[in-house]
């Protein structure tokens, strides 16, 4: 299995706040593949909220998504709309 | 026998209510830290599982509640507090430490959130910042269950009670019971706060904002709410008992008689039909609308969305706001009003000499161009339900209406270029609440759909007189006849130039206003829900002919007193016992 990994800049006015973090994590769970992000070097898992909130992504700042197992090219195309506030 | 002592607050939920306190603390939880033996480490995680266990069946009941009885999208934050409980980083992440550490899993627990929310806490965002209350909030919970402590709840209270609170945490203001609650008082919170919206979703009366609520109130102790006047009464002497039993009772039969008019048609007696609408600030508000009889929603004031959040909403949240509102009052009509925020609202630092005549409302908007689009194009989704239309407010230029104009042209477009559906005919509106803009309304009449004169803010700068400055607030009169002409004279233009012209300020619900707003030839009053029963009772019974006999008279009077003196002679002989519908 390879892994697949894009920078994205996160385009959600107020950040990655409660809302669509909650939403990110509920649609990352669907997914049977591993999802990570990773800010200023710190990776945190996708399918945690507390994670992903403690990365503190304000509108601007540069991310990596990675997704990786069966499903991940599928993962990677629905979860980065997200990040990029056009879910 | 104890002295009486007023205390002063904020109302915020309007409604007379004299009861027992119950003071609702949310006690400090005491973490200890206690070895586990390696027998029983497996139990302690399963103790910790169960905890989290019985925590989300308590947030989904919570958020089921509020589905109910406020609306969906007050909800949503209980969204990201119960997957903080689903975790699978925190859960494994205790469970681990239990084994590691062989400590107990309240300590484990509380050191793990700890960890979160230092971090979070540090954050340079303030919206993630606040989001420690959440994180606590949800902690708190689940320490409760694992010490197996029964929640200070404000669902199990005695029945007649007032709560009384430092303040109310969202999950528990959502579970506060009518039933057994007759009023609510708190340290903190203002008109945009939870437990503000939760109160007047249920109609309990609430004072909000008490400074040294708590030191100066005890369990058990009599007490009055005045949610109109914004006071707690302690310890009230029969007199002021006898006052409010009065009051409230003299409420109650008006809202007896008032009621059958919710159902009724607005229509004067001779068949002339009136839009009446209603005025709300908050989506669930819609139910009260709906309740009252409005046809309507006059004025949608969008500026919670900003105030209740603290930052600027994302353009998803406020169309599911706009989009479930107008959903709901199909196929009614929903104005919405872009947001009329004053600049020291949106920035902490900016003050300004006069915020009245400065940068507010659309002069705002038009700076932050990023913010207004996403507003026009969340009202432009939510039109495609075909009843909305937008307006916006302090218009004070033809130069203003042509640009808004301009960019609500270019939002349309690129919703084209995406292909996202709104609806084409969509009206475009304008509050007509400044002198300048009433007296060139004939020339702003040319680029709108409608008018809806904003009575409170064209009395202000017609006047020149701030109503919250206690010196001068006597001079604040809606029925100075400076104001009155100048609604004249906007009726007028909006009449000649085909639109419709409406009228959303206090004016619109006092009763003995309607009959000349309507002799002047409004085609709209929208108000609070509950002034409409008794704004129907009005029209209903008088005719356009004896209207506009009592508009020609107004018009040549001198001073506001000569105009309200007339106004209420006028009314009293069509209606006699309007005396016991007006305050």
């Amino acid at each position: 299995m390879i892994m697949i990994k894009e920078t994205i800049v996160i385009k959600n006015e107020n950040g990655l706040h409660a809302l669509p973090a909650s939403r990110f994590v509920k649609l990352a769970d669907t997914y049977s593949s591993n999802v990570s992000i990773t800010k200023d070097g710190i990776e945190v898992n996708g399918k945690s909220i507390m994670g992903i909130l403690t990365l503190a992504c304000e509108k601007g700042s540069k991310v990596i998504l990675k997704c990786e197992g069966r499903d991940e090219k599928e993962a990677m195309k629905a979860l980065r709309l997200i990040l990029e506030g056009q879910d | 026998m104890a002295r009486e002592k007023i205390l002063k607050g904020i109302a915020v939920s309007r409604g007379i209510a004299r009861g027992t306190v119950f003071v609702y603390e949310t006690e400090r939880i005491e973490v200890f830290q206690t070895p586990i033996h390696p027998v029983y480490l497996d139990d302690e995680s399963a103790r910790f599982e169960r905890a989290l266990d019985k925590t989300k069946r308590e947030l989904v009941n919570i958020q089921e509640r509020i589905n109910q009885e406020i609306g969906q999208d007050f909800a949503q934050f209980l969204d990201a507090q119960i997957l903080m409980l689903d975790d699978d980083a925190i859960n494994k992440e205790v469970k681990k430490r239990i084994i590691e550490k062989k400590k107990n899993a309240e300590f484990v627990f509380h050191q793990v959130m700890n960890e979160y929310a230092e971090k979070l806490g540090a954050s340079k965002d303030t919206y993630l910042k606040e989001r420690v209350a959440d994180i606590w909030d949800v902690g708190t919970r689940v320490l409760r269950n694992l010490l197996g402590l029964t929640h200070s709840s404000v669902v199990d209270i005695p029945e007649g009670s007032i709560i009384a609170a430092h303040d109310i945490s969202p999950s528990e203001a959502a579970l506060i019971n009518p039933k057994t609650t007759l009023g609510i008082a708190t340290e903190v919170g203002g008109r945009t706060s939870h437990t503000a919206i939760t109160a007047r979703a249920l109609e309990i009366p609430a004072v909000l904002g008490i400074a040294g609520l708590m030191d100066k109130i005890k369990n058990g102790e009599k007490v009055i709410i005045d949610g109109d006047r914004g006071i707690l009464v302690k310890n009230p002497k029969a007199g002021r008992i006898h006052f409010y039993e009065n009051a409230k009772k003299k409420d109650q039969e008006l809202q007896k008689e008032l009621s059958p008019y919710c159902e009724m048609p607005s229509r004067t007696r001779d068949g002339r039909h009136i839009d009446i609408s209603a005025n709300i600030e908050f989506f669930s508000e819609y139910t009260h609308a709906k309740k009252y009889g409005a046809e309507g929603i006059g004025l949608f004031r969008t500026e919670f969305l900003y105030l209740t959040r603290r930052g600027t909403p994302t353009e998803e949240e406020q169309y599911r706001v706009y989009n479930a509102l107008a959903a709901r009052m199909k196929p009614n009509p929903v104005i919405i009003r872009t947001y009329d925020l004053g600049g020291d609202k949106i920035f902490s630092d900016y003050h300004e000499a006069n915020p009245f005549l400065g940068w507010r409302a659309i002069r705002v908007c038009m700076d932050d161009l990023d913010f207004f689009k996403s507003q026009l194009r969340a009202i432009l989704r939510a039109s495609v339900n075909k009843n909305v239309k937008i307006m916006f407010p302090m218009i004070s230029t033809y130069e203003e209406i042509k640009r808004v104009n301009l960019i609500f042209g270019k939002v349309k477009k690129e919703l084209h270029e995406k292909n996202i559906p709104f609806d084409e005919d969509i009206q475009f509106g304008i509050m007509v609440e400044t002198p300048s803009a009433a007296i060139m309304s004939s020339h702003l009449a040319h680029q709108v759909d409608f008018f809806s004169i904003g009575s409170n803010d064209l009395t202000q700068y017609t006047l020149a007189v701030d109503r919250g400055n206690e010196k001068i607030s006597q001079l604040f009169d809606h029925f100075h006849p400076a104001v009155l002409n100048l609604i004249k004279r906007v009726i007028d233009s909006g009449h000649e130039s085909h639109i419709w012209v409406g009228l959303c300020g206090e004016l619109a619900a006092d009763p003995i206003a309607i009959p000349l707003l309507i002799g002047l030839g409004i085609d709209e009053l929208s108000m609070n829900p509950s002034s409409i029963p008794r704004a129907k009772m009005v029209l209903r019974a008088i005719t356009i002919a004896q209207c506009e006999g009592i508009a020609e008279t107004v018009l040549g009077f001198r001073t506001a007193l000569e105009v309200k003196k007339y106004l209420r002679r006028q009314l009293s002989s069509i209606l006699p016992n309007i005396d016991k519908v007006i305050p």
